[in-house]
């Protein structure tokens, strides 16, 4: 029972290792690639910015829009542009679907790990590379936009909303690991890769807190995984919302579930479809 | 006027050869139409929230903000029917030497530049916009008379030269340096900003860049002052000037450019 147990930790650690070189790697491509660093500043600029002219615009008339202010306004974009720029999985999507058409997919098929689980550590790499310096860049943004910054002071919380940005991080490279798998199926997915991120950005809440929208609207979007992805831990990051964290924890751990689920049955009808010569 | 019917007489010819490849490759043909159709109605999906809980921003109520989006996606599509692919890649040709074949031939390259790679495709998104600035200037309730709604599409006419023009400048940088990367994506960042916030919610610092530097502040804004008769006599000298100063710039920074182009991997 006892070697049992020791050759399942072996093989555990053994398999750990695998992913953690990957994760390595990723992070020294990174340094690699130091314009894509300036992109990712730009891109958090232009959010904090519209969010900024807008909403001060906005609110030299009124005191609150939506039970926010515009301290927790602002605060709310800076939070959500942050875990916006966290999430880098959409390029998963794109690798996967380049790959497939130019036939060079092959390379992660014979590579001794699982496909999925490369493309999660991957994800893991870019993410801790950036992680340090969005923290950067929000702090400069808060400094530079004297922007008065709310946060959360209960724990409790703070420790949800934490669980529910690594749940959502985890849900949104399945999500784009599935899309890319599509690639199999239906040859070019391009055009509809770039609708689904301006369509992600609306609904995670990146563009506007989602309390805007009107309330069918957002008791819809409660049931789909989008609304615990940026908006309520957001939301909870302010100090709001605190009693909607158990059911986005349920909702957003179920929906991972799913996906998974129709992850492997996808993987194992259309991996057959794949000719490694491109298409 | 023999140089006027010869060029035409190329533009002609272009577009033929355009469709004709399009008709080979099918496969992402309404793709821009797609992409862009998104952006804008995911745009109004914004205001549309925005609106339902406060009745103005500044001076502009949601009317308005609906003529904005539709007028800076009707400059957008018209600039993706004509010229976008075309301008687009201009820093590749210039880093990879295929300049040569553009200056090479009796006529002139950017004219070939602007109208060999026409988009169709796009034309839907011209419809699209159409909707939008008529569901604008119904929400506005704006009494719309034949002198407005011409004054209105000369100013979308500057406009869509100015954009074009600014379009060819960012790009024209690659002939002096390495890589225009960073201000083509500068561009890109100023337009995804512009198209979301309208000319009259920037201030100070914000106004100079957006009014100024990248003109994308002004470009849906002044043609919905103008029909909503906002537009300042102050705005329209501006609007005149900064089209007029930027032609001037584009012009001489491309002519400079294809004097500075030594061919392949310059």
């Amino acid at each position: 029972m006892e070697q049992s147990w020791r050759e399942f930790t072996r093989k555990g650690e053994k398999v750990l290792r695998k992913y953690l070189e990957i994760i390595k790697i990723f992070i020294k491509t990174q340094l690699a690639w130091r314009g894509d660093v300036v992109i990712q500043i730009l891109f958090t600029l232009t959010k904090i910015l519209f969010a900024c002219l807008l909403w001060r615009t906005i609110f030299k008339d009124r005191d609150q829009v939506a039970g926010f202010t515009i301290n927790s306004m602002l605060s709310y974009y800076i939070i959500s542009s942050f875990l916006n720029q966290m999430d880098m999985s959409s390029r998963v999507s794109g690798e996967i679907s380049q790959r497939i058409r130019n036939g060079t997919f092959s390379k992660y098929m014979v590579l001794p790990v699982n496909i999925q689980g490369y493309f999660i550590a991957m994800e893991l790499g870019i993410v801790l590379f950036y992680l340090s310096l969005d923290v950067i860049t929000s702090v400069i943004w808060i400094f530079a936009f004297h922007i008065r910054f709310v946060f959360v002071s209960d724990p409790v919380a703070f420790v949800g909303a934490m669980i529910l940005i690594l749940l959502g991080l985890f849900f949104m490279a399945q999500l784009n690991y599935y899309l890319g798998l599509l690639t199999l199926k239906y040859e070019e997915i391009g055009t509809f890769l770039m609708i689904k991120d301006n369509l992600v950005a609306f609904i995670t809440g990146s563009l506007i807190p989602l309390v805007l929208l009107p309330q069918g609207f957002v008791a819809v979007m409660k049931v789909f995984p989008f609304y615990y992805v940026t908006y309520l831990p957001s939301m909870l990051l302010i100090g709001r919302l605190k009693g909607e964290l158990g059911m986005g924890l349920l909702v957003l751990a179920c929906w991972c579930v799913i996906l998974q689920a129709v992850i492997y049955a996808t993987w194992h009808n259309y991996r057959i479809k794949y000719d490694g010569v491109g298409i | 006027m023999g140089r006027m019917k010869r060029n035409l007489r190329v533009v002609r010819v272009l577009i033929e050869m355009r469709l004709q490849n399009l008709m080979m490759f099918r496969l992402s043909f309404f793709g821009p139409f797609f992409v862009d159709s998104c952006v804008f109605l995911i745009q109004l999906s914004v205001f549309q929230a925005v609106y339902y809980n406060v009745d103005r921003i500044g001076t502009w109520g949601k009317g308005q903000m609906f003529l904005y989006i539709g007028t800076f996606s009707m400059i957008n599509a018209i600039n993706m029917v004509i010229c976008f692919f075309g301008i687009n890649g201009i820093p590749d040709k210039i880093k990879n030497g295929d300049m040569d074949l553009y200056l090479t031939k009796p006529v002139s390259p950017l004219l070939r530049l602007t109208f060999e790679r026409i988009n169709p495709g796009a034309v839907p998104l011209l419809i699209l916009s159409g909707v939008i600035i008529a569901s604008g200037i119904r929400k506005g309730g704006i009494e719309i008379t034949p002198s407005l709604m011409l004054g209105y599409m000369f100013w979308v006419a500057v406009m869509t030269v100015l954009y074009y023009l600014v379009e060819i400048l960012i790009r024209s940088l690659s002939f002096f340096i390495l890589s225009s990367g960073s201000a083509v994506i500068l561009e890109e960042t100023g337009l995804a900003l512009c198209m979301q916030l309208p000319g009259i919610v920037f201030y100070g610092v914000y106004k100079v860049i957006f009014y100024m530097i990248l003109p994308y502040g002004i470009m849906a804004t002044l043609p919905v002052q103008f029909l909503t008769r906002e537009l300042t006599l102050g705005g329209v000298m501006w609007g005149i000037l900064v089209a007029v100063v930027f032609t001037m710039l584009t012009a001489f920074v491309w002519k400079q450019g294809i004097r500075h182009y030594n061919s392949a991997s310059s």
